[in-house]
């Protein structure tokens, strides 16, 4: 095959941001190549480039050996197929189609057999005369395109085309798509961020992330060889684990060594290996390769997606005193004050502030009649930095007060192997429980739970809260509260529907695990 | 919403009240006679055939009507190409602005400056003085007339196109382009057409005042230069002929009834064609 068009080192500014960062890329005559992508990746900016809509800050293309940059957009051998079709609204469809044929000048009668054929070829022959305003969404990309291929361009740029259908529709179209374009035989360079669309239609898919070409390749390649894990991530689903490549075609995750089939790492080197859902099979307990429990079951249809925990998270438990106390009432001011007694860690005492205070007291005082809140003008207490219980008391300015206790502790924290997480006790009121909109995250906050990792503090979120009492009807007392990082969790599609909460297997072959790079390493 | 209905009975009223009685006052006194009462009506159609036998009035109509379409055309002329280069233009709000200051100011004051500058020993003509040609006599002329209306009307026209031109989604211009239409051919092939509902809007707005006209053409054509406004304006403040003057008004109603006719039928023609009428 031959190379149509060559992008070379594109470099695109825009104001001063930098959207395409030299992007070299060739494109073979005959083919359908998808540039894939999020919004803001800089695919319809490099399609526009290529339209002759834009200029480059930097760089060549080349089409057909020659460099066209600095030819304007309409001497250019390309036609563009527009994100919302821009179908001329004065005009019907058949003018619309033969918009370029007339500029061209061709003859009356040839024009007519073109336009009839292109016409005839995505299926719209009897709405020649409709109005554009009259098309569905559907008709109307059809027209489009058949406005565009009417030129015999050698390369037809598709902006996001089917983004304006609806599934069902867009499902249609792109079967058609593929099949217009083996038929006409020409280039065409789709643009899309669906995934999806981008592995149904393409010979060659370009992942693009901020302005940079992530992987080239066949659909196959990029899903079954992801070089990274935002390609990964990208093209379908998956599951991606830490690992480490012991040797060739060895890598060890979750402490065990598996076989695959990957080869060219170096030795001991930190990788990610990607397993995608359907390639993982359910099997009884100690049947396969890694155990786990199933935590949730989602209905996608022809699938469930069965989530399996190989290994909890990590966990913490405090405690909740829960009091009924009301709040402190001044009714000479006409104001009430509030705050609860709190823990506080050693650690913090260096660097603790009266705004701290307040806060972790939760410390509020307002008019009785308004319910307007009043400010705290003054916060006195005394502090050591060892363990003990220090009275703090809080004053507005018109005298009202509350005195409560800040109770010093070691750091409560838990380590685990590879992250840590942290909360403190707390006290609170049934009034703060009762009247709580969202109990699982004022918890976290309440107790400010939080995890990270060891190597890198990075932060983990603490994705589960456990307690056992009901908050609706909760008494004075003692509570414990367990919060949880999440664990070690695969994606599996399964048409079985299995229980929550019931111990599986799970088994993989070694041509299932796909080994990556980390990103930002090495290559 | 249905609360909110209740304050529309007011609008009706007062609609019903300050449009459509002295509509019907003008109906009343276009088909009665002089010295009616409240008690006592006297059909007539006397106004009617006043108008119609005395050719001067056929005259004066024809004459108002040119003056008009002349006035609509250069409008058009003039006020096309500037709300094409206000539409591509970076400083688009700042043109708008100038285009509209004028019109903050009264009319008839500005159509005075006038009188100023075409004056036979106005500034005008004291500047072609200095090279030594004139003077041209130009006040009292149809090109004063003319003038003094593309001047008074053009912001209208500029307006409605310069919203037609603005709306024009700039994918129109991409997809003619990307289909090999140069410049020329992007403007006259898309451009234009799509804007043609802008210039049929603009010439309703200037060809309904420039027909109807009394002021400009009373203070740039003198009093000899009389159009059908002027006419009107005179039987109901000179002559007190009330019934005259309301026949007349309806005359004109019906030729401006006419004439909008004609041009949605125009706009109607061009639109699904493309400009093909053009």
């Amino acid at each position: 095959m031959k190379k149509l068009i060559q992008f070379k080192n594109i470099v695109k500014e825009f104001d001063g941001e930098i959207v395409l960062k030299g992007i070299n890329l060739d494109i073979y005559e005959n083919e359908f190549v998808t540039l894939l992508g999020p919004s803001g990746c800089g695919k319809t900016t490099l399609l526009r480039i290529l339209g002759g809509f834009l200029d480059a800050t930097q760089g060549e293309v080349l089409f057909d050996g020659k460099d066209i940059l600095s030819v304007p957009a309409y001497k250019r051998e390309i036609n563009t197929v527009f994100q919302k079709y821009a179908l001329f609204p004065h005009l019907n469809v058949y003018d619309n189609i033969a918009f370029g044929l007339k500029i061209k000048k061709e003859p009356r009668d040839i024009i007519e057999q073109k336009v009839m054929r292109m016409l005839k070829l995505v299926g719209l022959e009897e709405f020649g005369k409709r109005r554009v305003s009259e098309m569905s969404g559907g008709q109307q990309q059809r027209v489009a395109i058949a406005r565009a291929l009417v030129n015999e361009p050698k390369v037809l740029l598709l902006d996001e085309p089917l983004g304006a259908l609806d599934l069902k529709l867009r499902k249609e179209m792109q079967l058609e798509l593929k099949k217009i374009q083996q038929e006409v035989g020409i280039t065409f360079i789709f643009v899309t961020h669906d995934q999806e669309e981008a592995l149904t239609m393409s010979d060659k898919i370009v992942v693009m992330r901020n302005g940079e070409i992530l992987q080239t390749g066949t659909p196959t390649d990029i899903y079954n060889e992801p070089k990274n894990r935002f390609v990964a991530d990208f093209i379908g689903e998956s599951n991606i684990i830490d690992g480490i490549m012991k040797a060739d075609r060895q890598v060890i995750f979750e402490d065990k060594l598996f076989e695959c089939e990957d080869t060219g790492f170096a030795e001991n080197e930190a990788v990610e290996v990607v397993i995608r859902p359907e390639d993982l099979d359910i099997v009884p307990v100690n049947a396969g390769k890694l155990n786990g429990t199933v935590r949730s079951v989602l209905f996608k249809g022809v699938h469930y997606e069965t989530i399996v925990e190989t290994r909890s998270g990590t966990s913490i438990t405090v405690e909740m005193t829960v009091s009924d106390s009301k709040p402190v009432c001044n009714p000479a001011a006409d104001e009430e004050m509030s705050a609860n007694d709190f823990y506080l860690d050693v650690t913090d005492i260096e660097e603790l502030t009266k705004a701290d205070i307040i806060a972790r007291a939760d410390a509020q005082a307002w008019k009785t009649s308004t319910e307007e809140l009043v400010s705290i003008s003054k916060v006195e207490y005394e502090i050591k930095a060892e363990k003990g219980r220090y009275p703090v008391t809080f004053f507005t300015q018109a005298g009202t007060m509350t005195t409560v206790e800040m109770i010093v502790d070691d750091v409560n924290k838990v380590d685990a192997k590879n992250e840590t997480i942290y909360a403190v006790n707390i006290y609170k009121t049934i009034d703060d429980i009762k009247e709580s909109i969202a109990l699982d995250t004022d918890l976290k906050t309440w107790a400010n739970a939080q995890a990270w990792t060891n190597d890198g503090e990075d932060a983990v979120a603490v994705t589960d809260v456990e307690y056992s009492f009901d908050p609706e009807n909760i008494e004075t007392g003692k509570y414990k509260i367990t919060f949880k990082t999440r664990g070690y969790e695969y994606k599996i599609d399964t048409t079985d529907k299995y229980e929550e909460g019931m111990r599986v297997g799970l088994d993989f072959t070694p041509n299932d695990l796909h080994i990556m790079h980390k990103e930002g390493g090495g290559r | 919403m249905k609360v909110l209905r209740r304050f529309v009975y007011p609008y009706i009223v007062w609609a019903a009240v300050m449009i459509l009685v002295p509509m019907l006052m003008i109906l009343i006194y276009a088909f009665t006679k002089e010295g009616n009462s409240v008690r006592n009506f006297m059909f007539s159609l006397d106004s009617f055939k006043r108008f119609f036998s005395d050719p001067v009035f056929g005259e004066v109509l024809k004459r108002s009507l040119v003056i008009a379409v002349l006035t609509t055309f250069f409008c058009i002329l003039f006020g096309y190409p500037a709300a094409y280069a206000m539409a591509r233009s970076r400083f688009k709000i700042q043109l708008v602005l100038l285009t509209t200051i004028p019109t903050w100011i009264n009319m008839l004051v500005r159509t005075y400056a006038w009188r100023g500058m075409l004056d036979n020993k106005g500034l005008l003509n004291t500047f072609f003085g200095l090279f030594g040609v004139g003077p041209f006599k130009m006040l009292e002329t149809t090109f004063a007339v003319v003038l003094g209306m593309v001047y008074n009307f053009i912001p209208f026209m500029i307006l409605q196109i310069y919203n037609s031109l603005e709306k024009i989604d700039k994918s129109y211009l991409e997809a003619a382009a990307d289909l090999g239409a140069n410049r020329v051919q992007v403007f006259l092939k898309v451009t234009l057409p799509l804007s043609l509902p802008g210039v049929i809007s603009g010439i309703t707005l200037v060809f309904l005042p420039a027909v109807s006209s009394f002021f400009i053409p009373k203070l740039l054509g003198g009093g000899k230069y009389v159009l059908i406004g002027n006419v009107i304006e005179n039987q109901f403040l000179t002559a007190g002929d009330w019934s005259f003057g309301s026949a007349i008004s309806l005359i004109m109603a019906a030729v401006i009834i006419i004439s909008m006719y004609i041009t949605r039928y125009i706009d109607k023609k061009t639109d699904p064609e493309g400009g093909a009428a053009l």
